[in-house]
């Protein structure tokens, strides 16, 4: 029960680091399985989620970066 | 009594397709071994082994019944959630907005040598758990391999010999390959990782959904590529806006 107890607490704290990361990443999950579903993929579906997560990435690190500059510059 | 003829084809199959699974649960494991040490890295591999043993001991029968697409989906999202906060980190390390190697001051008093104690042993169970899934799902492929090669009457034994051939040749290729591994720079490997982590994550979720990639497992090492080249890319633009950015001391 401890184990299971850990696993999801350390799940819960890597989930919650950056919010908009792994939001941003579910959502991308969600939506190829959505146009998956809907038959507006096909094929594409896989590079679609490839290139998905990366921009979700991007938009992660874009924002950490402009909030270590703001911290930085009110130091 | 199955003869040699018979058998070599399907020791042969069974070693190169279960290869193919090895390395990429092994890159994984020897991945979690350089950055956070063995310690982490063999405890997830034998729990994972552990649990399979089980598994094929108790279900074995039923084993091939196993939704592997749910069990793809699932450790492919958790892969990529560990993958891609790893290599954000890195990516913001590498550009400069975050410091290299910021765990040292806190090691200076107790205090704060007890929280780096505390963060460390989440690391370290985080870092078994993917090491853990890592093997468990490639694992369980191993055995769906070994059950698909080996169908017929007299066959199960040389697939699983093929099997076990593969596992026990990337472990000696790995256990060479660490030292090496062991001089690269802390953050260029959590970078590399994150980028293997990330790689693999999109290609297992694809794969749990129902839309795998065209070149199928060669897709992997692809996909590897592009999370580093555009982690590299994002580092560059970083180190760029930080250059602009007023000046701080």
């Amino acid at each position: 029960m401890d184990v299971i107890r850990a696993f999801l607490a350390e799940l819960w704290k890597m989930f919650a680091a950056d919010l908009l990361l792994s939001l941003g990443a579910l959502a991308c999950l969600g939506g190829v399985a959505l146009g998956l579903h809907a038959h507006w993929l096909g094929a594409a579906a896989p590079i679609v989620l490839a290139a998905a997560v990366l921009i979700v990435l991007a938009a992660a690190v874009a924002r950490s970066t402009v909030v270590e500059i703001r911290k930085r510059s009110d130091r | 009594m199955t003869s040699l003829a018979t058998a070599l084809p399907i020791i042969a199959a069974a070693f190169l397709a279960s290869a193919v699974e090895v390395i990429e649960a092994f890159t994984i494991v020897l991945a979690v071994s350089v950055v956070r040490g063995p310690r982490p890295a063999i405890l997830g591999t034998a729990a994972a082994l552990i649990v399979l043993v089980l598994a094929v001991a108790i279900v074995g029968p039923v084993l091939a019944g196993v939704p592997i697409r749910g069990l793809q989906m699932t450790i492919g999202v958790l892969l990529l959630l560990f993958g891609l906060g790893w290599l954000r980190k890195a990516v913001l390390r590498a550009g400069g907005a975050l410091p290299l190697h910021d765990e040292a001051a806190a090691f200076a008093k107790e205090s704060a040598a007890l929280r780096a104690r505390a963060g460390a042993a989440a690391a370290d169970w985080s870092a078994g758990m993917t090491a853990f899934q890592a093997v468990l799902l490639e694992g369980v492929e191993v055995v769906f391999i070994v059950l698909a090669v080996g169908a017929r009457p007299g066959l199960l034994a040389p697939a699983a010999i093929g099997a076990a051939l593969a596992c026990v040749m990337v472990l000696a290729a790995g256990l060479l390959a660490r030292r090496p591994l062991a001089r690269i720079p802390e953050n260029t490997l959590k970078f590399i990782v994150g980028g293997l982590l990330s790689g693999f994550g999109v290609f297992w979720s694809a794969e749990g959904l129902g839309a795998p990639f065209p070149l199928g497992d060669l897709a992997i090492p692809a996909l590897i590529a592009v999370f580093l080249a555009a982690g590299l890319i994002m580092a560059m633009a970083i180190r760029r806006r930080l250059a602009r950015a007023p000046a701080w001391t």
